[in-house]
C-alpha cells in the first residue's frame, strides 16, 4: 500500500506442504497440476441424492496418522488434521523438521497464521444430527474444542511446538492469502523468525448445500473464463507455507522458492456473495500489492485467478484486471487451478500461493483445464488446458471472498 | 511512575484511540458501561433467548445424559439494531452481524467518522469473533436436514462464514480498507486490536475499527455446558478449566477461591486507531495510546501447567518490550480471569512471573465478574474498561468477590470500586485453546489532551 514504511528483512518462502484433492506433498500435487489432473469426482462424504450436482474436490485416502506425531489424529477435526499433515510436510520440505527445541532455536519466535472458511463444520454437523432427532444429550462433549475455527491454527502449533503468535484468519475464500500476509508482517516487524501459514477446509454437506443453493455449482465440469462455464465446484484441503527472512534463509542453506514480495487487502463494501460490479475492491488489493512491491502491472509474469468458475466471478474478476492490467491485460499468463481442485476454500488462496512459489522457482505454469471457447468476457491470455514454461519473475496470487473480503500478493524470484 | 510520553518500540507510527462504541448487557455507551461496572452491577441472570431447561432435558443415549446447566448467563436483552440505526432492512443480518454493525455505527459517530469522511479516506475493520455465529450456520443445516437441502436458505448461507459480521459491517458503513476477522476465542478482541495497532503503526493504514462480537446463543452455551466449562457444571471432560467435581452452585468470581467456571455473555465493541498524527491532523480527541502487543501459544493446550503460566507470562513481557517499559511502569491491570479454576490461576501465575512481587500491589480489575465471558468481545470490554480507568481515575471491583486463593499471588483486587491514578494498563487474554495475548493501553499523552476537540 502507499505509504506502507516499515518493510523490514525480505520474507521468502522456503518450504511447501499440501493435501489436495490430486494428492498429498510438494512434488506430488505439482506434477499432477502441470500434467493438468483434475481431482473432481462424485461425492462420497454424504448423499448428494436430494441434490441437483453431485461432484465435489474430495481429498480420497488421506490418513493423517501418517504425517502426525505429537497430536492424536482423533482429537482433531478434518480440517486440522490436513492442516497439520501440509505443516508437517513443509517443515520437512523446509528441511526445519525435528528443529523443534533440537537445535536451540526459541519456540516462542515460531508461529503459526491459518486461514478457512468454515472451520471445522463438520462437528457441528454432527452437533445438528444430535439435534435434530432431538438427542442434544449426545452432542460430544468435546463439541466445543473441535467446533471453533481456531483450533487449525492451534493444532499445528500443537503439533509441530510452536509457541509464538498464533492467528486464526477466518477470511472464507481468501483466508489462505490473508494467513500469508499476516505472517509476512510477523516476520518484517520481528515479531517471529519463522512463520508456518496457510490455510484448510474440509469437505461439508453445509458448504455444499450453500452454494448448490445459490446456484453457483457446475453440474459436469469447473471451466474457468470457458464461455460455456456453468459454475464452481466445492473442495477441500490445506497447504502450509514456511516463511522466514531471506538473510535466514541463505545462513541456513535453505532451498528458496520465491520472496513474498507484497501484499494488498480490502474489502468492497458491496454484497455479502456477489462482488463489485466494477471490480473496485479487487483493484484496490491488487494496486497495493503491486505498489507495496514496488513493482509496475508490466513486470507481472503470472496472475494465478481467483477464477472459480461462476459466470460472474470471471467476468467481473476480469474487468478489475483490466482496470489494474490495461493493455498489458491481454499479454499475463493466467490460470485457475480451481479447474482441477474445485475450490478448496480458505485453503484454495494458500494452495494457490503454493503454486505461485513454485511457478516462480520453477518457470512452469499449470493450466486451466476444461478451456475449449474462448469468452469475449473474459479477454485474458488463459493458459488453456496445457501448462506453459517461461522465466516466472513475478507471479500475483489473487482471492476474493464472502464478506467482500479480497486479497492479493506477490511473489518473485530471488537471485542466487 | 509511568513514562506518559512513551509512543512504542521498533520505529512504529504512535497508534491512538479516538473513539469507541459498545453494545453490551450492560450499557450501549462505554462511558455508561464503564460507569455500571464501578457500580458494581452484573449482568448475570436467567436465559431468555433459547430454553436452558429444554437443553438440559433433551434425549440422548444412555450414558450420554447431559447433567444440569445452570440457567445463567450475561445476556443483552430487548437488543433492538433499529434503536440505533433507524428503521431499516435488518434481515440479511444475523444477531452477531447486527450487534457488530450497531458497535461500529456507536464508534464512528464518537470518533468523528461521519459518511463524507468514510467516502474521502478508507476506514479498516478488524473484528476479533470466536464463532461468528455458529447459530446461523446451524439454523441454515437444521433447515437443510428436516426441509432438504432446496430449502436451506441462501441468506443463511451467506451469513454461515465466520466473517459475515465483518462484511455486513463493512457494507453497511461503507469501510472500504482492510477487512480482517481473527478467531482466537477468548482472546479474539485483544488479537484484532493488537493487529489493528500492527495496520496502523506499520503505515498500512489510516483508521481502523478493532474489536470484537460474539452472540450468546443455544449451541455454543449447550457446547460450553457439555464441556463443563461452565459455572456449576463440573460434570465434564472440558480442558481442565471447570471443576470437576460434579454440579454445583454456580459461583463465576474470577479469582475467587470458591470459583467454579465462568458464565457466557455476548455484545460488541469496537475502538477507532488512528495514527496520532492523523488524529491530531483532523483535531480528533484522543482517549488512549496502544502502546504494544504480544501473542504467544502453548503448545500443550493446556495439558502442561507450566506451559500455560509460560504462554501468559511471555505474551505480557513481549507487550512491555514492544511499548518501552519496565513492568514497574505498568498502573494496572484487565484480567482475562472469568471464574475458571484453571484459567484465572495460570493467568495470575503468569502475571506473577512478570511483575513478581509486585503483582500484589498492582491495581486489577476483572470485568467478566458483571459481563461474564464474551468470547470475542471480551477483549473490546477489557480495553475500553481501561479507557474508563484513565478518564476517571477509579477502578470498578470485582463483583461478588470474597476470598482469593490461598497460596495464590494475586493482584491487587477489591469487591468495591475505588480511586486508582493510572496512566497506563496492561489487558492479557487466556483462551481456552492455548492463547495467550497481552495489550498495552495508555492515558493520552498531556499535549494530545489539551488539543482535543470534542
Amino acid at each position: 500500500m502507499p505509504g506502507a514504511d516499515s518493510q523490514g528483512p525480505r520474507i521468502v518462502v522456503t518450504g511447501i506442504g499440501a493435501v489436495t484433492p490430486v494428492g498429498e506433498g510438494r512434488q506430488r500435487v505439482w506434477e499432477a497440476l502441470l500434467a493438468g489432473e483434475s481431482g473432481i469426482a462424485p461425492v462420497e462424504s454424504f448423499d448428494t441424492g436430494a441434490y441437483n450436482v453431485h461432484l465435489g474436490g474430495e481429498v480420497r485416502g488421506f490418513d493423517p496418522a501418517r504425517h502426525l506425531r505429537t497430536v492424536d489424529p482423533a482429537r482433531l477435526g478434518r480440517a486440522s488434521q490436513m492442516a497439520c499433515a501440509a505443516a508437517r510436510m513443509a517443515l520437512a520440505d523446509a528441511g526445519l523438521e525435528g528443529l523443534e527445541g533440537e537445535d536451540g532455536a526459541d519456540p516462542g519466535r515460531r508461529g503459526v497464521a491459518m486461514g478457512t472458511t468454515s472451520g471445522e463444520p463438520r462437528e457441528v454437523e454432527r452437533f445438528n444430527d444430535s439435534y435434530v432427532a432431538e438427542r442434544l444429550g449426545d452432542v460430544d462433549p468435546r463439541f466445543i474444542a473441535l467446533y471453533p475455527c481456531h483450533t487449525i491454527a492451534a493444532s499445528v502449533a500443537a503439533e509441530v511446538g510452536f509457541a509464538g503468535a498464533n492467528a486464526m484468519l477466518p477470511t472464507a475464500c481468501a483466508a489462505g492469502n490473508y494467513a500469508v500476509a499476516h505472517a509476512c508482517d510477523l516476520l518484517r516487524s520481528g515479531r517471529a523468525d519463522v512463520m508456518l501459514a496457510g490455510g484448510a477446509d474440509s469437505f461439508s454437506r453445509i458448504t455444499y448445500t450453500g452454494f448448490a443453493r445459490l446456484g453457483a455449482i457446475a453440474p459436469e465440469r469447473c471451466q474457468p473464463f470457458d464461455l460455456e462455464r456453468k459454475g464452481m465446484i466445492p473442495g477441500e484441503g490445506a497447504a502450509v507455507l514456511v516463511l522466514e527472512p531471506l538473510e535466514a534463509a541463505r545462513r541456513r542453506g535453505a532451498v528458496i522458492y520465491a520472496e513474498v514480495a507484497g501484499y494488498g487487502l480490502s474489502c468492497d463494501a458491496h454484497h455479502m456473495t456477489g462482488a463489485h460490479p466494477e471490480g473496485d475492491g479487487a483493484r484496490r488489493a491488487m494496486e497495493q500489492a503491486l505498489a507495496e512491491s514496488g513493482l509496475e502491472a508490466g513486470d507481472v509474469d503470472y496472475v494465478s485467478a481467483h477464477g472459480t468458475g461462476t459466470p460472474t466471478n470471471d467476468r467481473l474478476e476480469t474487468i478489475a484486471f483490466h482496470r489494474v492490467f490495461g493493455d498489458q491485460a491481454r499479454r499475463v499468463p493466467v490460470s485457475s487451478i480451481k479447474s482441477m481442485l474445485g475450490h478448496t476454500m480458505g485453503a484454495a488462496s494458500a494452495i494457490e500461493a503454493a503454486v505461485c512459489s513454485l511457478a516462480v522457482s520453477e518457470g512452469r505454469i499449470p493450466p486451466t483445464i476444461n478451456f475449449e471457447q474462448p469468452d469475449p468476457d473474459c479477454d485474458l491470455d488463459v493458459v488453456a488446458n496445457e501448462a506453459r514454461e517461461l522465466p516466472v519473475r513475478v507471479a500475483m496470487n489473487n482471492a476474493y471472498a464472502f464478506g467482500g473480503n479480497n486479497a492479493s500478493v506477490i511473489f518473485r524470484g530471488v537471485e542466487a | 511512575m509511568s513514562r506518559p510520553d512513551s509512543t512504542g518500540g521498533r520505529g512504529r507510527r504512535p497508534v491512538v484511540v479516538t473513539g469507541a462504541g459498545v453494545v453490551s448487557p450492560l450499557a450501549d455507551s462505554p462511558a455508561e458501561l464503564f460507569a455500571a461496572l464501578c457500580r458494581g452491577e452484573g449482568a448475570l441472570g436467567p436465559v431468555e433467548g433459547f430454553s436452558v431447561a429444554e437443553l438440559s432435558s433433551d434425549g440422548g443415549s444412555e450414558g450420554n445424559g447431559s447433567g444440569p446447566i445452570p440457567d445463567l448467563a450475561a445476556e443483552l436483552r430487548g437488543f433492538d439494531p433499529k434503536a440505533y440505526l433507524g428503521k431499516k432492512n435488518f434481515r440479511p443480518l444475523d444477531r452477531t452481524g447486527r450487534l457488530a454493525t450497531v458497535a461500529a455505527d456507536l464508534a464512528l459517530a464518537d470518533s468523528g467518522w461521519d459518511a463524507e469522511a468514510r467516502r474521502q479516506r478508507e476506514v479498516g475493520l478488524v473484528l476479533g469473533t470466536m464463532f461468528g455465529s455458529v447459530h446461523t450456520i446451524s439454523a441454515f443445516d437444521r433447515r437443510a436436514l428436516t426441509a432438504g437441502p432446496n430449502y436451506a436458505k441462501p441468506m443463511d448461507f451467506a451469513n454461515s462464514v465466520i466473517n459475515a459480521a465483518a462484511g455486513q459491517t463493512a457494507i453497511w458503513h461503507d469501510l472500504r480498507g482492510v477487512n480482517t476477522t481473527l478467531s482466537g476465542g477468548t482472546t479474539a478482541g485483544l488479537q484484532a486490536l493488537g493487529y489493528a495497532a500492527d495496520l496502523v503503526a506499520g503505515g498500512r493504514a489510516g483508521a481502523v475499527l478493532a474489536g470484537g462480537a460474539d452472540e450468546l446463543c443455544l449451541e455454543s452455551f449447550l457446547g460450553f455446558g457439555r464441556a463443563g466449562w461452565l459455572a456449576g457444571t463440573g460434570y465434564g471432560t472440558g480442558n481442565g478449566t471447570g471443576n470437576g467435581g460434579g454440579a454445583a452452585e454456580p459461583r463465576p468470581v474470577p479469582l475467587d477461591a470458591r470459583r467454579n467456571g465462568f458464565v457466557p455473555g455476548e455484545g460488541a465493541g469496537l475502538l477507532m486507531l488512528e495514527t496520532a498524527e492523523g488524529a491530531e491532523a483532523r483535531g480528533a480527541r484522543v482517549l488512549a495510546r496502544v502502546l504494544g502487543y504480544g501473542s504467544t501459544f502453548d503448545p500443550s493446550r493446556g495439558a502442561d501447567d507450566a506451559s500455560a503460566v509460560s504462554a501468559v507470562a511471555r505474551a505480557a513481557a513481549l507487550a512491555l518490550e514492544e511499548a518501552g517499559l519496565d513492568a514497574a511502569d505498568v498502573d494496572c491491570l484487565s484480567l482475562s480471569a472469568s471464574g475458571s479454576r484453571d484459567g484465572d490461576s495460570r493467568e495470575a501465575r503468569g502475571l506473577a512471573v512478570v511483575f513478581g512481587d509486585r503483582l500484589a500491589e498492582l491495581p486489577a480489575m476483572a470485568i467478566k465478574a458483571h459481563l461474564g465471558e464474551s468470547l470475542g468481545a471480551s477483549g473490546a470490554y477489557q480495553a475500553l474498561a481501561a479507557l474508563g480507568v484513565f478518564a476517571e481515575g477509579r477502578l470498578p471491583g470485582v463483583r461478588g468477590l470474597e476470598a482469593t486463593d490461598d497460596g495464590l499471588t494475586v493482584p491487587s483486587l477489591d469487591s468495591a470500586e475505588r480511586p486508582v491514578a493510572a496512566r497506563t494498563c496492561l489487558a492479557t487474554a487466556l483462551d481456552f485453546d492455548g492463547g495467550a495475548v497481552a495489550l498495552v493501553l495508555a492515558a493520552p499523552a498531556t499535549a494530545e489532551v489539551a488539543s482535543g476537540g470534542a
